[in-house]
């Protein structure tokens, strides 16, 4: 992935979950994957096209989502419900939104699909061709994976 | 030091509780790889510190040399290496030992460190267990408590008396060959010398690839003969074995592996070098492919000559390295002011924190975070510059990436590689190296 791209992923995930959650944010040590990773079990997609084709994901467990959830309506939710889908959906919506405004700001256009939330066990996403910048995120209700797999079209 | 020696041992003494108060076996106490081992009082001449010895090639890698005992020469045997123990580095180069008096002869041995003298009751000695980890049972002819403390002691007889010697140092180098293939039949007085040196290149290569993920294959192998025969000479001089114990002994080893300019911007000689292996080009987009670009010197310094020979061509680079930290300073790389060569002049510019590269030559880059293993996306190259990446990956992958590399370039590219590297099949490749570069075309035929 370019290098370009990097920050300004990692810098929106940061600052919107500070942002929106009002807590401490811990960013884990970034890496590359090629294979399929296991999904945590509630899963936000958004897709990306333009310079780039690819998706970032946004992966937690069903438990993080929910306290989520619970903080960003200000009330607590007991299950996943509804509402609880659309803010995780929101969440993925604000921050790949801010990356991607940065990004505009540096000269790459990019275009973004409205978001799919996935829940489920066991569940797994491979992207064959494109290998995943996973940026971890530690925050009080768990961890919060951000996979991004996008690649330059040729 | 005899003196030393009694006091502790008749401080210890009045220490000793009523039940071992009857003792007729003493022994002097050490420590090796953080155990603690005793050897018999009568077995020890003398504890030593030793600090110069001289080295002796062609000998097994626990002989760490001979050494210089009031006029008396006896070998140094180290017997960490010798139990195959990680070895403690000293700074001051100072290291502690005894001195045996076997029944033969004399003996030095290298310890972690001495600790005392202690007297203890020969029956309170029990049969070693056949399940001590480090050192082979038979070196052991009992293990002893003393003050909450399990003592293994050393049969030093039979771990360098005379008569075992040979099949000793036989069955020793066994356990150092491991995985080493067997060699063809070789005249037996050749045979030992010729494995010694083979165990230690053996043991080479494995601390490269433990230290520094170096893989030794037929795409290094010249260079580490070559580099073995060196190592041998200077290390002989200052007077240490082969062994690479640390990270920053295999950093000294591979020290003239690397290729010139890695991580600096080619000088003006060298890149005419490189001008000179990119002697035509007809076509109008000139692809490169640089993985293992690092922080992108070798990047740029490339890209602003192939435009200075060639003004018209639209150039395409994909520049990549694993190193996340190196790979973010590539797009903002800042220059020092001094010795610019003049084919990268036209594309500075002087910002805010020095010396920087110009957008016109930056956008010709893409550089990636991207591990070279996973899929790489690059289209056919004109180039590819893969300076002393090869070699650090697994030999299978070794096998695939230059696989790659052949598939990725065109009829007529140019695959760059270390200095010290060259393609394993080295019939689909023709070699066309300059002083300067190790370069290769496609043999097509």
């Amino acid at each position: 992935m370019r290098v370009e791209y990097i920050n300004p992923f990692v810098e929106s995930a940061y600052n919107v979950l500070k942002e929106v959650l009002n807590c401490q944010v811990n960013r884990g040590e970034l890496y590359l994957k090629s294979t399929s990773t296991p999904v945590l079990g509630v899963a936000a997609l958004v897709g990306l096209a333009g310079d780039v084709e690819g998706r970032i994901l946004f992966d937690m467990s069903k438990e993080t989502a929910i306290k989520v959830a619970s903080v960003m309506n200000g009330e607590e939710l007991k299950e996943l419900d509804d509402l609880a889908k659309a803010t995780i959906t929101e969440l993925a919506n604000m921050i790949t939104a801010q990356a991607v405004t940065k990004l505009h700001d540096l000269g790459f256009k990019f275009d973004l699909t409205p978001p799919a939330i996935f829940t489920g066990d066991n569940m797994e996403v491979t992207t064959a061709e494109v290998e995943a910048l996973i940026v971890p995120m530690v925050i009080p209700y768990g961890k919060v994976e951000i996979n991004v797999a996008i690649r330059e079209r040729l | 030091m005899p003196n030393t020696i009694e006091k502790t041992l008749l401080m210890d003494q009045e220490k000793l509780p009523v039940k071992q108060i009857k003792q007729d076996f003493k022994m002097v106490t050490f420590s090796l790889g953080g155990k603690d081992y005793g050897i018999d009082i009568m077995k020890v001449k003398e504890i030593a510190k030793f600090s110069q010895f001289t080295y002796v090639p062609n000998t097994p890698p626990f002989v760490r040399g001979v050494y210089n005992l009031r006029g008396e020469i006896i070998s140094i045997i180290d017997l960490r290496i010798f139990f195959h123990l990680p070895v403690e580095k000293r700074k001051d180069g100072v290291e502690n030992g005894l001195i045996l008096r076997l029944e033969d002869y004399i003996i030095g041995v290298i310890v972690d460190s001495i600790d005392k003298v202690v007297g203890i009751a020969s029956e309170d000695i029990q049969p070693p267990h056949p399940i001590f980890g480090d050192i082979n049972v038979k070196y052991i002819s009992g293990v002893v408590e003393y003050k909450g403390t399990l003592y293994l002691i050393l049969d030093v007889e039979k771990l360098f008396g005379k008569e075992e010697q040979t099949v000793q140092k036989a069955h020793t180098l066994e356990a150092l060959e491991g995985s080493l293939r067997e060699k063809p039949g070789l005249g037996s007085t050749v045979k030992e010398s010729v494995l010694v040196g083979q165990t230690e290149k053996d043991f080479i290569r494995e601390t490269l690839k433990t230290f520094k993920s170096f893989h030794v294959t037929p795409v290094n192998e010249k260079w580490l003969e070559e580099r073995y025969e060196q190592w041998r000479a200077e290390r002989g001089k200052q007077g240490r074995d082969l062994q690479i114990k640390s990270v920053e002994e295999a950093d000294e080893f591979l020290r003239t592996f690397y290729s010139p300019y890695t991580d600096m911007v080619w000088p003006e000689d060298f890149a005419n070098s490189f001008l000179e292996l990119i002697q035509e080009f007809s076509g109008k987009v000139f692809s490169v492919w640089n993985p293992g670009c690092g922080k992108g010197y070798e990047t740029y310094s490339m890209a602003a000559l192939f435009l200075s020979k060639f003004p018209d061509a639209i150039l395409k680079v994909w520049a990549m390295d694993n190193d996340l930290l190196a790979i973010s300073t590539a797009p903002n790389l800042v220059l020092p002011p001094e010795n610019i060569p003049s084919y990268l002049l036209p594309y500075t510019i002087k910002g805010k924190q020095g010396i920087g590269i110009t957008s016109q030559l930056k956008d010709r880059i893409f550089f990636e975070y991207h591990d070279i293993l996973h899929v790489n996306v690059v289209p056919e190259c004109d180039l590819i510059l893969a300076r002393d990446l090869v070699s650090f990956l697994s030999p299978a992958d070794q096998g695939k990436i230059l696989e790659e590399f052949y598939d990725k370039l065109k009829p007529s590219g140019i695959l760059i590689l270390g200095n010290h590297e060259e393609p394993i099949e080295t019939g689909k490749w023709v070699r066309i190296s300059n002083k300067s570069f190790s370069a290769y075309r496609k043999n097509i035929e």
